[in-house]
C-alpha cells in the first residue's frame, strides 16, 4: 500500500461530497463511545454500527478495507496475547481470566480501529484539516499541516522513483545493499525536499502570497436527516450498552 | 512501534495526552514565532514534516527475515534538534493515522510522548554526549540512533505495562513481557536504523547547502 492509497480511496469515495460534519459525527462520535462504554456489549454494538456505514453507507471497497485492517490487527493479536500469560516465580503461566481481559481488549481496540478507518476512507486529510481551521486551532499550524499534505505526495513520488531506479540496477539484492541504498535515497531526498522548498517559497513570494492558503473547496450544508439517524444509532447503542450491563 | 487506535483506556490517552501537550504545545509556540520572524521558514518546516513522514514509510531490511520502517528519530533530532521535533513528530504521527491508518488518534498523546518527545530527546542526549567523550562520529550517529529507537520501544512497553499490568507480577511483570514479544522486531530494527543513520548522516554532511536554513529550524542564529 502506497502513501497515497487511502487519500485516493477517500477522494474517491461513495460519501466523499457528504457534509464533513456529518462524517466526523458518525467517525469520532462512535470512537468515543468505542472507548467510553464497557467493550461487552459496547464496543461489539459500535463494530457492527460503524461497518454498516462503512460499507451500506459509504460503499468502502472491501478489499482494501481488509488489506489497511491487517496490519493494527498483527499489534492486537501480539498485545493481547500478553493479557492471556502472567509472570509469576515459576515463570509463564496461564492468566486466570486473562482470556476475559484479552477479548475485551481485542473488542474495543477493534472497534475504535473501523471508526479511524471509516473516517480515513471517507474523509480526505485536507477536509479534515479544513475543519480544524473552523475550530480554535491557530492557523499557521493549520497551514503548516495544509503545506506539508502537500509535499507528502510529492516528496513520496520522487522516493519511489529513486526506489525503483535502485531496485533496476539491483540495489536491493542483499541486506547490506538494501540498507545503504535505502540511506542514499533519504540522503538525495531531504537536500531536494528543501530546494523544493525553496524554489516554492520563491514562486509564492513572486506572487504576493501573505502565508495563507484558501484553496476552493464546495461547501456542503449537513444533512439533518443524516445527523438525526446518526445521532439516533448512537443514542441507541449507548442505551442498549448501559441497559445489558445493568441488567447483567 | 505504534500503539495502536483503541488499544489504551480511555483514562490512559487521555493521560497521555495531558502529558505530552506542554512539550507539543512549546514546540508549536517556538514553531509560530519562527513562522512570524522568518515566514520563509514555513515552506522548509512543511518540507521537513513531509520528509520524515515519507522517510517513515520506506522499506528497510530487518535482522529477523522481514522488513521494517526507519522511524527517524534519530536523524531528526540531530539534524533538526529534539523541540521541533516534537511538533514534526506529531505531524508524522497525524499523518500516519490519518493516511495509512497507522497508529491511532486516541493513543495520538501516548505514541507522541514515546516516538516524537522520549525517543528524540535520548537521540539528542545521546549525540552530545558522545561528541564531548570524544567518540568518532559515526559512531556517534550509531549510537544516537539506536539508542533512541531502543529508548522509543522500551517506553511503548512501559506505557503497555501501565495500562495492563500483569495480575501476579504488576508493572514490572507486565513490562518484560512487553518489552520481550516486541523485542523480536525492536532490537534489530534499532541497530538497522544506527546503520542506515550513520550512512545517511555521512551522505548528508558533503551535501547540504542549506544547513543555515536548519540550523534556523532547530534555534540556531540565521
Amino acid at each position: 500500500m502506497s502513501v497515497g492509497t487511502l487519500d485516493r480511496a477517500a477522494s474517491l469515495n461513495h460519501w466523499r461530497h457528504r457534509a464533513l460534519a456529518e462524517k466526523a459525527l458518525i467517525g469520532f462520535g462512535f470512537l468515543t463511545l468505542a472507548l467510553v462504554l464497557p467493550p461487552w456489549p459496547g464496543a461489539v454494538l459500535v463494530s457492527l454500527a460503524i461497518l454498516a456505514f462503512t460499507f451500506l453507507g459509504a460503499r468502502v471497497p472491501l478489499r482494501l478495507w481488509l488489506a489497511t485492517a491487517a496490519l493494527p490487527l498483527g499489534f492486537l493479536a501480539t498485545g493481547a496475547l500478553m493479557l492471556v500469560v502472567e509472570v509469576g516465580a515459576g515463570g509463564l503461566a496461564w492468566a486466570p481470566g486473562g482470556l476475559t481481559q484479552a477479548a475485551e481488549l481485542v473488542a474495543r481496540a477493534m472497534a475504535a480501529t473501523f471508526c479511524l478507518m471509516f473516517l480515513v476512507m471517507t474523509t480526505p486529510m485536507a477536509d479534515l484539516f479544513g475543519g480544524l481551521r473552523r475550530l480554535a486551532v491557530p492557523a499557521e499550524l493549520v497551514e503548516l499541516a495544509l503545506l506539508t499534505y502537500r509535499f507528502v505526495f510529492l516528496i513520496a513520488d520522487e522516493a519511489a522513483a529513486m526506489t525503483a531506479a535502485q531496485r533496476a540496477r539491483l540495489g536491493h539484492s542483499s541486506r547490506r545493499r538494501w540498507l545503504r541504498s535505502t540511506a542514499r535515497v533519504i540522503a538525495n531526498l531531504l537536500p531536494r525536499a528543501l530546494a523544493r522548498a525553496r524554489r516554492m517559497e520563491t514562486g509564492l513570494a513572486a506572487r504576493g502570497w501573505q502565508g495563507e492558503m484558501r484553496v476552493l473547496s464546495p461547501h456542503v450544508p449537513a444533512c439533518g436527516r443524516m445527523l438525526a439517524l446518526v445521532l439516533t444509532v448512537q443514542a441507541a447503542v449507548l442505551l442498549a450498552a448501559v441497559a445489558m450491563v445493568v441488567m447483567w | 512501534m505504534h500503539i495502536m487506535e483503541g488499544f489504551l483506556p480511555a483514562s490512559h490517552a487521555l493521560g497521555w495526552y495531558a502529558v505530552s501537550a506542554p512539550f507539543v504545545l512549546a514546540g508549536a509556540a517556538r514553531i509560530r514565532t519562527i513562522v512570524r520572524e522568518q515566514p520563509e521558514a514555513r515552506l522548509t518546516l512543511a518540507a521537513s514534516g513531509a520528509f520524515a513522514f515519507v522517510l517513515s514509510a520506506l522499506k528497510i531490511p530487518s535482522v529477523t527475515g522481514s522488513c521494517s520502517h526507519p522511524t527517524g528519530t534519530g536523524l531528526g533530532a540531530i539534524v533538526f534538534g529534539p523541540s521541533v521535533m516534537a511538533v514534526l513528530g506529531v505531524i508524522v504521527l497525524l499523518f500516519q493515522a490519518l493516511l495509512l491508518a497507522h497508529g491511532g488518534l486516541t493513543t495520538l498523546g501516548a505514541n507522541a510522548f514515546s516516538m516524537a518527545i522520549v525517543g528524540p530527546w535520548v537521540a539528542y542526549g545521546v549525540w552530545k554526549l558522545a561528541g564531548v567523550a570524544g567518540l568518532p562520529f559515526a559512531v556517534s550517529v550509531f549510537l544516537a540512533a539506536a539508542l533512541g529507537d531502543l529508548a522509543t520501544y522500551v517506553f511503548t512497553s512501559l506505557q503497555l505495562a501501565l495500562a495492563y499490568p500483569d495480575p501476579v507480577s504488576g508493572f514490572v511483570g507486565a513490562a518484560l513481557k512487553f518489552g520481550g514479544i516486541f523485542a523480536i522486531t525492536q532490537i534489530p530494527l534499532a541497530i538497522a536504523e544506527g546503520l542506515l543513520t550513520v550512512v545517511v548522516i555521512e551522505a548528508l554532511s558533503g551535501k547540504i547547502r542549506d544547513e543555515d536554513r536548519i540550523s534556523a529550524l532547530s534555534g540556531g542564529n540565521k
